[in-house]
């Protein structure tokens, strides 16, 4: 399956995938309502790209008391917003912070894939996030941990 | 001979165990059901309730669906007694059902509280689909509803009422609303939001009887009247009881199962019967992070005790990790949520409020890992959402995170970026609750 491979060292912050994301998701170009969301890092000189890892349990999927997401034809747990009540029980159960709420519309979003062309990849001006045939993994771990000492100098 | 299943109960826990059976299985069972209703969603009758969806968006399997699946099902009846010697259930009509194995899930009913006019016309509860129909029949425009409990499935219900119109009036023993769902600093934080969207609270109000109001005559309408130990009476046209509510096991007298708070499961969730199971707020099961023997009633858990049970059902010999606290609702566009042990007196407490923003944190500790959390925050920030998910992740997946703590503990607003940094990414990627990916649903193969 094709996931969205994100390499954050090469993500300069233009917050493009957002805007992309964003419009894709809710026809809105509005950062907020983005499904994948950049981070800043060690007051913001780096930053990284965050969304679903369209995980193998799916824990928004079997949580779902209707049966409102499912999973698309580019493999991604998908929200069907005629079934979706909004009852938020996805946003609990999925332990990523990647499943959304749209107040507007009174549904759960997330990332799907764009359905197999992701406009995050597409917008990406640098190939931080690019949509590839790998296995899905914590990609942002260890750029995050190194890039978190300096939050972390002097709290004590 | 093929295994014969039985299920008994057709809600979360019921439902989840037969589509799995039949996800797992390598050769055809017997599937039967017991359901005392037609299986639906409990945990969407609010929306129903506000008329955002059709009466037949609840149902969680048509007819069509339980004869794709070959369920044999007797809808409409209750189990009334299981000789677990002979391996025979039998039913309230007298019907016997002898099974392989079967799965106890029958679930919990409404309490109200024990006072007199408690029974009564217009004083409804809220569980069944047909007390939802009977509520959408008794509330109107300008009708002045009285909820007595203000605990989480009150709370379900809050939006649902005042989008119909009504003025709500919630009244509650404790000295403070949700009174397990949050401590009582976020509940001070979601008080003053309601009191603030025109909602009326009313805390430390023992009820001690409720009466009808004589009304004009020829009117068919009841009005109420409540009477309190102390303070002045209320006057309601809707009384709604949310005053807890108690697992269905009085049938199970003499079944010769252990039942403590509920019907004790070992870590595959059989009883102590071996081929007698249960799922859901019947079941006293693993708790994931201290492994404690815990009834957890929630939604969550008896899908992923559901899920386990059925494929145990199977063959397969699934250990299940354990159940986690949690819960959800939304007040008038306010988010309130918490996970684990969130009042836990042995945690160590960090928490943040911005009043002004009705936001609140707490994140509580056992040593370097977040064993419970409570959030309470605006729907409409983000970043109320983004802690939502990272706080149950952190607590979920128990990273450590020796690294943040005094960050956290001078910024609990600042979640993210330990949630990142801690790679609980890492650690949560390999897990799936029946070790394997998980299937869609709607997409079970039934196998031949």
């Amino acid at each position: 399956m094709r996931i969205l491979k994100i390499m954050p060292e090469k993500c300069t912050g233009c917050l493009r995938c957002e805007i992309a994301c964003s419009y894709m998701q809710t026809g809105t170009f509005q950062p907020a309502k983005s499904v994948i969301r950049v981070s800043p890092f060690e007051g913001h000189t780096s930053y990284a790209p965050y969304t679903c890892p369209q995980c193998a349990e799916g824990w928004c999927m079997t949580a779902c008391p209707v049966g409102a997401i499912t999973i698309n034809a580019a493999g991604a747990k998908d929200v069907l917003d005629d079934t979706c009540v909004g009852c938020k029980l996805c946003t609990i159960a999925c332990p990523y912070g990647t499943m959304f709420y749209d107040p507007d519309t009174r549904k759960a979003f997330k990332c799907n894939l764009c359905g197999g062309d992701p406009a995050c990849a597409q917008a990406c001006p640098t190939a931080a996030i690019t949509y590839d045939d790998v296995p899905t993994v914590d990609w942002l771990g260890d750029f995050a941990a190194e890039r978190t000492t300096r939050l972390l100098a002097g709290v004590r | 001979m093929p295994a014969r299943h039985l299920i008994i109960g057709g809600g979360t826990a019921g439902m989840n165990a037969m589509r799995t059976i039949r996800e797992e299985e390598k050769e055809r069972s017997e599937l039967t059901l017991v359901s005392a209703e037609k299986p639906y969603s409990r945990m969407v009758l609010p929306y129903y309730l506000d008329r955002s969806i059709a009466e037949s968006h609840v149902f969680t399997a048509t007819a069509g669906v339980l004869a794709e699946w070959g369920v044999k099902a007797h809808l409409g009846r209750r189990a009334a007694s299981l000789d677990t010697k002979a391996n025979v259930c039998t039913l309230d009509d007298g019907t016997t059902i002898a099974y392989d194995d079967c799965l106890i899930a029958t679930g919990s009913s409404p309490v109200k509280a024990p006072v007199p006019g408690a029974d009564g016309r217009g004083v409804h509860s809220f569980w069944t689909l047909d007390e939802c129909r009977r509520l959408i029949a008794d509330t109107r425009p300008g009708s002045h509803v009285v909820m007595v409990g203000a605990g989480f499935i009150a709370f379900t219900i809050l939006n649902s009422i005042l989008a119909r119109g009504a003025t709500l009036t919630i009244v509650e023993i404790a000295p403070r609303i949700l009174p397990r769902m949050i401590d009582a600093t976020g509940a001070d934080v979601v008080e003053a939001w309601l009191r603030k969207h025109g909602v009326t609270i009313r805390t430390d109000a023992r009820l001690a009887h409720i009466e009808d109001v004589p009304g004009a005559r020829g009117s068919k309408t009841i009005r109420k009247r409540l009477r309190f130990a102390k303070g002045a009476d209320i006057v309601a046209d809707v009384v709604i009881m949310a005053t807890g509510i108690r697992a269905n096991l009085e049938w199970l007298k003499g079944a010769g199962l252990r039942i403590d708070q509920g019907i004790v499961v070992d870590d595959h969730l059989r009883s102590t019967v071996p081929n007698v199971y249960a799922a859901g707020d019947v079941a006293e099961g693993r708790e994931l992070i201290s492994g404690a023997s815990v009834v957890h009633a929630i939604e969550p858990t008896a899908q992923e005790h559901g899920r386990v049970v059925g494929a145990n059902m199977a063959g397969r010999q699934v250990p299940y990790r354990g159940s986690l606290s949690m819960n959800i609702v939304e007040v008038c566009h306010l988010d309130i949520a918490s996970f684990g042990a969130w009042d836990d007196p042995k945690a160590e407490a960090v928490t943040g409020v911005k009043s002004d923003r009705s936001a609140y944190r707490k994140l509580l500790w056992t040593g370097d890992r977040l064993t419970g959390a409570i959030i309470v925050g605006l729907s409409s920030a983000i970043w109320t959402t983004n802690d939502i998910g990272m706080l149950k992740g952190l607590v979920h997946s128990q990273v450590s995170l020796a690294r943040f703590k005094d960050y956290l503990r001078k910024n609990p607003f600042d979640i993210k970026p330990a949630y990142i940094a801690s790679k609980a990414t890492s650690k949560l990627l390999p897990q799936t609750v029946l070790g394997r990916p998980s299937k869609a649903p709607g997409t079970t193969p039934v196998a031949v």
